[in-house]
């Protein structure tokens, strides 16, 4: 057959598998490039959920307003109020008010004026009766707060006047100090990973699939498991790209503890396994998805199933058994493991393997099912 | 117009004697496509029903029908994205069903949707797509310059795909159909939705494609009778599913019992009695669009035309405008499926 002389010969087989997937990977970095509203949410989001979530569950309770209504008039209740006003204006945990009418402070808590009310009962004394807290239970971070620090002040001074010496128990720490917003961190790589993966790999798909860009490739000649792999590694990269920028952000900006080079390195290497299991699952998910509903109707649903069982905001041991069970195979919970090890409490790199050899055969489970589910056909 | 309306062609609604015929390549030329029996059904509905063609190596093979006919559905079993309920179909003798990517290779196609990624620029839309065809590096580049030369696009290469016009955008799409210098490029619809002057140069761009690879074979599909007519070889009229004829557009016309229309107008009324001595002249479809015009269609070449104007001049009408009037593809369509092309 005559053909053009001047046609170049075109690669078959591996050459062409690799030509294919270096073709995808090349658009989807080149569409997120051209798209910097993507790049921003991508990138800034987890940064913005970092400095938000970190800072507002990570702040000390101030100014709860109570009343403390001092029925006793003693020695004991003395020395209960000078607790409550050292701790408004120490921790300034409290805004204290002292009232006589003890139906007035209980009814004002009720209209919502005060978290808490203290009452000194009359003959108030260690022996008995003792101080008693009504709280405002549906706040329950100030009315866990104000009953643990009333019964301090009381422990104290029942303590003191029987002169008995009781042992603090002891409490050491493992790791140096960690607030809140450094214990996000690694959570807030993972929900880079999570943001960068949704608009790339298997979404690209989706969306080709609804503007029909998807019959211009589809057509070709590379394999549907090229394209397959294409497009989750295409996902991989941009997730790994956003993940890697919140990670260099957190080592440059967090008090974290990194046991050198190398643990920066599996680090890197974690955020990559990690990106490639979570494209793996979107791609397996929109496999068969044909409109945007169905991503508009799963997003919600899969942020909840990936992001929080992984332990991300909450130990994963205080869940409940089915939670757990969801965690157990949440690619975020052996991503965060990984990540929580090597920052922050600076194991070396070896630490990092059993999660990475999980979250490689969790993207390639995800992969060959992709490629049984996925029809070439529009 | 409906089926119902178009008693006055009935006699012309029976299948062309050639449609069940078995389809055979031309002698001394090699098919470059052969489809046979090729059916798709969905659920109940059929949407290609045991179609049968082929086209030679080099021919612009059109195959012409309203929308719903059948022909993207066509297209898309021949490039192996919907695989057929029955019927085989080659090309350059591969298998589209079990020799998909040997097909996959050897086509190009230029769909309805476009393809080209609107974030990329059109240099990076052609080489992301040479890619996926095993096109790299140098070779791949000669490639991009020499296609974005032939579509009018080389000083537009580095412009966003977005900001194209739809002409220009259409062209890339071109472009990237035949990057990798297919056998075989099927065009769905090339220009629909296109002013005329794009389509015009469009229609002018693949011409020169053509004549830059002269066994480059291409099907067509269009609703589009002039484009056909421009374009093709030989045009097949497909309606609900079925091919209901196939030549080329000059037979096609010319096969017509009805394939001149005249329209003559005259300086007063004719009436009833005046009319039916007209018409027993011959001709057919005669109509009075106004009392003083007469509007008939007839054989080409036959002269009825000429000759009822005589007559009517003869019994002392004056004759104010003769129109005579080849048929387009538009006659043809009409007179085998009863209704216009444009009919939903």
């Amino acid at each position: 057959m005559k053909r053009p002389d001047r046609v170049p010969r075109p690669a078959r087989g591996a050459a062409l598998a690799v030509l294919g997937i270096a073709a995808i990977c090349q658009r989807a970095y080149l569409t997120l490039w051209r798209q910097p509203v993507l790049i921003i949410s991508t990138m800034l989001f987890p940064l913005v959920y970092l400095l938000v979530l970190g800072n507002s569950l990570n702040r000390q309770l101030r100014h709860i307003p109570v009343a403390v209504v001092d029925e006793a008039g003693n020695a004991y209740a003395s020395a209960a109020r000078r607790g409550v006003m050292a701790l408004e204006t120490g921790r300034q945990l409290v805004d204290a008010v002292f009232l006589a009418d003890r139906e007035e402070a209980v009814r004002l808590l009720h209209r919502g004026v005060y978290r808490g009310v203290w009452i000194l009962p009359f003959r108030l004394s260690p022996k008995g009766p003792g101080p008693a807290f009504i709280g405002d239970n549906t706040d329950r971070f100030s009315f866990d707060a104000l009953d643990q620090a009333f019964r301090q002040i009381w422990d104290e001074i029942a303590r003191g006047s029987q002169g008995k010496d009781v042992a603090d128990s002891a409490r050491l720490e493992a790791y140096p100090y960690l607030d809140y917003l450094t214990y996000l961190g690694p959570a807030v790589v993972c929900l880079s990973i999570f943001m960068g993966s949704m608009v790339s790999g298997g979404l690209q798909v989706l969306e080709d699939r609804m503007y029909g860009y998807h019959e211009g490739y589809l057509v070709t000649p590379i394999s549907t498991g090229t394209l397959v792999t294409g497009n989750v590694l295409a996902g991989t990269v941009v997730a790994s790209l956003a993940g890697m920028l919140v990670l260099g952000a957190i080592l440059l900006l967090t008090p974290v503890t990194v046991a050198g080079g190398a643990a920066v390195a599996a680090g890197a290497a974690t955020v990559f396994l990690t990106s490639l299991a979570i494209s793996a699952i979107w791609f397996l998910l929109f496999a068969r998805a044909r409109s945007a509903s169905v991503l508009r109707g799963m997003f919600g649903i899969i942020n909840a199933l990936l992001f929080f069982p992984s332990g991300a905001l909450y130990p994963v041991e205080s869940y409940p058994p089915w939670l757990q069970a969801i965690s157990r195979v949440d690619p975020l919970t052996y991503g965060l493991n990984a990540l929580r090890d090597l920052l922050l409490r600076g194991s070396p790199p070896a630490a990092a393997y059993p999660e990475w050899v999980f979250l490689l055969t969790f993207a390639l489970v995800c992969g060959v099912l992709t490629r049984v589910l996925f029809r070439r056909e529009v | 117009m409906t089926r119902g309306e178009s008693r006055a062609l009935e006699p012309l609604l029976d299948p062309p004697p050639f449609l069940d015929e078995p389809v055979r390549p031309v002698a001394g030329s090699s098919a470059s496509i052969e489809v046979e029996r090729l059916t798709k059904k969905f659920g109940e509905t059929t949407a290609d029903d045991a179609i049968s063609f082929a086209v030679r190596s080099g021919e612009t093979y059109g195959i012409l029908g309203p929308n719903g006919a059948g022909k993207t559905t066509l297209i898309r079993m021949l490039t192996t994205l919907l695989p057929p309920t029955a019927g085989t179909a080659r090309i350059r003798g591969r298998d589209i069903v079990a020799e998909r990517p040997a097909v996959r290779a050897l086509i190009g196609t230029v769909s309805q949707a476009v393809t080209t990624d609107e974030n990329l620029t059109v240099e990076e839309n052609l080489s992301v797509q040479g890619k996926m065809y095993g096109l790299a590096g140098r070779g791949l580049k000669r490639m991009i310059d020499r296609r974005l030369s032939q579509v009018g696009l080389s000083d537009r290469r580095r412009q966003i795909a977005r900001e194209l016009s739809g002409g220009m955008r259409r062209r890339l799409e071109i472009a990237r159909g035949v990057l990798h210098s297919p056998h075989v490029l099927f065009l769905d619809e090339p220009t629909s939705g296109l002013d005329p002057q794009s389509r015009r140069s469009i229609w002018e761009m693949l011409g020169e494609l053509k004549a830059d690879d002269p066994e480059l074979s291409v099907i067509l599909t269009t609703h589009s009778m002039d484009e056909a007519d421009f374009l093709c070889d030989r045009v097949a009229i497909l309606d609900q599913g079925r091919i209901l004829c196939e030549d080329s557009p000059a037979a096609l016309k010319h096969s017509l019992e009805t394939g001149e229309r005249t329209v003559i107008e005259t300086d007063r009324v004719i009436g009833p009695v005046d009319r039916e001595t007209l018409r027993s002249l011959g001709g057919s479809n005669w109509r009075a669009s106004a009392p003083a015009v007469v509007e008939f269609q007839s054989r080409p070449g036959e002269g009825l035309g000429r000759l009822v104007a005589q007559r009517l001049e003869e019994n002392g009408f004056r004759v104010l405008q003769l129109t005579i009037a080849p048929v387009t593809l538009e006659d043809v369509f009409f007179s085998y499926t009863g209704r216009g092309l444009r009919t939903e």
